[in-house]
C-alpha cells in the first residue's frame, strides 16, 4: 500500500459493528409470507394499473426508467435532447413558412389592389383622426367608410358625474 | 427440492436451481417466488436498513421491493443474476425514498446481537474510559449511524455494500450500474469523510 494513502483499517473494524445490528427475533420467519399475502391481495383486489401493464408489455421501458432513477444525469440528458429536438422542430417549422411566403403569399401588389377595391366599395370617411389612426393599418382605410347609420363621431366625450345641486 | 449452495460468508445463499425458480415465478408460481425471497430477504432487508437506519422503513421498503420485483419479473431477461437484479430494484427504491424524505431522518436502530460484545475488532476499538462496555457499543452504534447518514445516498450505498455487506467492487458496479472506477472513487471519498467525522472513536493504527 502507498504510504501516503490513508489507512482505513480502523474504520473498517468500526463498520463491522453494523453487521451486529439485527432485526427483532423471528422477524424473517414471517417476512416472505407477508409479501406473498400482499401480492395475493393485490392480484385479487386491484388489477394492474395501465402503467404496470405497459411495463410488463415493454420491458425496455422499465429498464430505461430504472436507469433514469439510478442516474439522474441520464434523465437530464434525455430531457435536454428532447428540448433541443423540440426547438429544432419549431425552427424548421418556421422556415418552410417563410419560403412559402415568398412563393405563395400575396404580394404587395395584390394587397394594394385589394385595398383599393375595398376603398371603392366602402363609403366616405367621417373623421380626420380616424384617418390618422388607420394609417397604420394597410388593409382598411376608413377614409372612404361612410356609415349606414349616419356619421359616427369617434372620440372621447366628457361626462359630468357631479350630483345635482353640488 | 432447492439445495442452497453457500459460497462464502459475505455472499448470499444462491439456490442451485435459481433459473428454474425464476422461470416458475414468472409464470405466477408464488411458492417458487417464496423460495427465491427466502434466499435474499435478509440481505435485501439489511442493505435497506443500513441505508435508512430505520427498521420500520426498511421493513416497508424491503416488502415493496419484493412485490415490485414479482410484478416486474416479465422484464427480467436473465442478462444479470436474479440477485443483482433484485438488489438493483431495492437500491433504486431506497434511494428514491431517501431523496423524497431528505432532512426528515429518524433513527430507529436495531439492537446489537450478543456477539458484538465479544467481537475482537470492536473490543479493540472501545475506549477504556467507560467501564460499561455495553454503553460504549450503543454510543458507538449511534455515532456510526449518524455519520453514515451524513454521506450522500450513493456514497453511503457503496460503503454499505462493500464494508458492511462484503460485496466486491465488481458486484457493486453491476448493482449500481456504473463502472468499477466510480465505485472505488466513491468508496475512497466516503471512507475519508467517515474517518474525519469519527476520528474520536477510531484508534490510530
Amino acid at each position: 500500500m502507498n504510504e501516503n494513502e490513508p489507512n482505513f483499517e480502523s474504520l473498517r473494524r468500526l463498520l463491522a459493528l453494523k453487521r451486529h445490528e439485527m432485526p427483532p427475533p423471528r422477524y424473517f420467519d414471517s417476512f416472505s409470507s407477508q409479501v406473498i399475502a400482499r401480492i395475493r391481495a393485490g392480484e385479487a383486489g386491484t388489477p394492474a394499473s395501465p402503467l404496470e401493464h405497459l411495463f410488463g408489455q415493454i420491458p425496455w421501458l422499465l429498464e430505461s426508467l430504472q436507469t433514469f432513477e439510478m442516474k439522474p444525469v441520464f434523465a437530464g440528458a434525455y430531457a435536454s435532447a428532447l428540448c433541443l429536438l423540440l426547438a429544432a422542430g419549431v425552427i424548421f417549422a418556421e422556415r418552410p413558412e417563410s419560403t412559402s411566403q415568398a412563393s405563395g403569399e400575396p404580394t404587395p401588389q395584390i394587397i394594394s389592389s385589394f385595398t383599393s377595391a375595398t376603398t371603392a366599395a366602402l363609403p366616405q370617411p367621417v373623421n380626420q383622426t380616424l384617418i390618422a389612426d388607420n394609417s397604420i393599418n394597410p388593409m382598411f382605410n376608413f377614409q372612404s367608410t361612410p356609415s349606414s347609420f349616419g356619421q359616427i363621431l369617434p372620440g372621447a366625450q366628457l361626462v359630468d358625474y357631479s350630483l345635482p345641486g353640488n | 427440492m432447492t439445495e442452497p449452495t453457500a459460497r462464502n460468508d459475505s455472499e448470499p445463499i444462491v439456490p442451485v436451481d435459481e433459473k428454474d425458480l425464476v422461470r416458475r415465478a414468472r409464470e405466477g408460481d408464488l411458492e417458487a417466488y417464496n423460495q427465491l425471497m427466502r434466499c435474499y430477504q435478509e440481505r435485501i432487508y439489511a442493505t435497506i436498513y443500513h441505508m435508512t437506519a430505520n427498521h420500520e422503513d426498511a421493513n416497508d421498503l424491503a416488502q415493496e421491493s419484493f412485490i415490485k420485483a414479482f410484478q416486474a419479473l416479465k422484464s427480467f431477461k436473465g442478462n444479470s443474476s436474479f440477485y443483482t437484479w433484485i438488489y438493483r430494484i431495492a437500491v433504486n427504491k431506497t434511494i428514491n425514498f431517501l431523496k423524497r424524505r431528505k432532512n426528515r431522518i429518524h433513527l430507529s436502530l436495531n439492537n446489537l446481537d450478543l456477539n458484538a460484545e465479544h467481537d475482537p475488532d470492536l473490543v479493540a476499538l472501545i475506549s477504556d474510559r467507560t467501564p460499561r462496555r455495553e454503553a460504549d457499543l450503543s454510543e458507538l452504534q449511534e455515532k456510526l449511524n449518524e455519520a453514515l447518514l451524513k454521506l450522500s445516498e450513493l456514497h453511503r450505498l457503496v460503503v454499505v455494500l462493500h464494508d458492511v455487506q462484503g460485496l466486491s467492487h465488481d458486484e457493486i458496479a453491476k448493482v449500481m450500474n456504473c463502472n468499477i472506477g466510480t465505485v472505488r472513487s466513491r468508496l475512497f471519498y466516503a471512507r475519508q469523510q467517515l474517518q474525519g467525522w469519527l476520528s474520536d472513536y477510531l484508534k490510530p493504527t
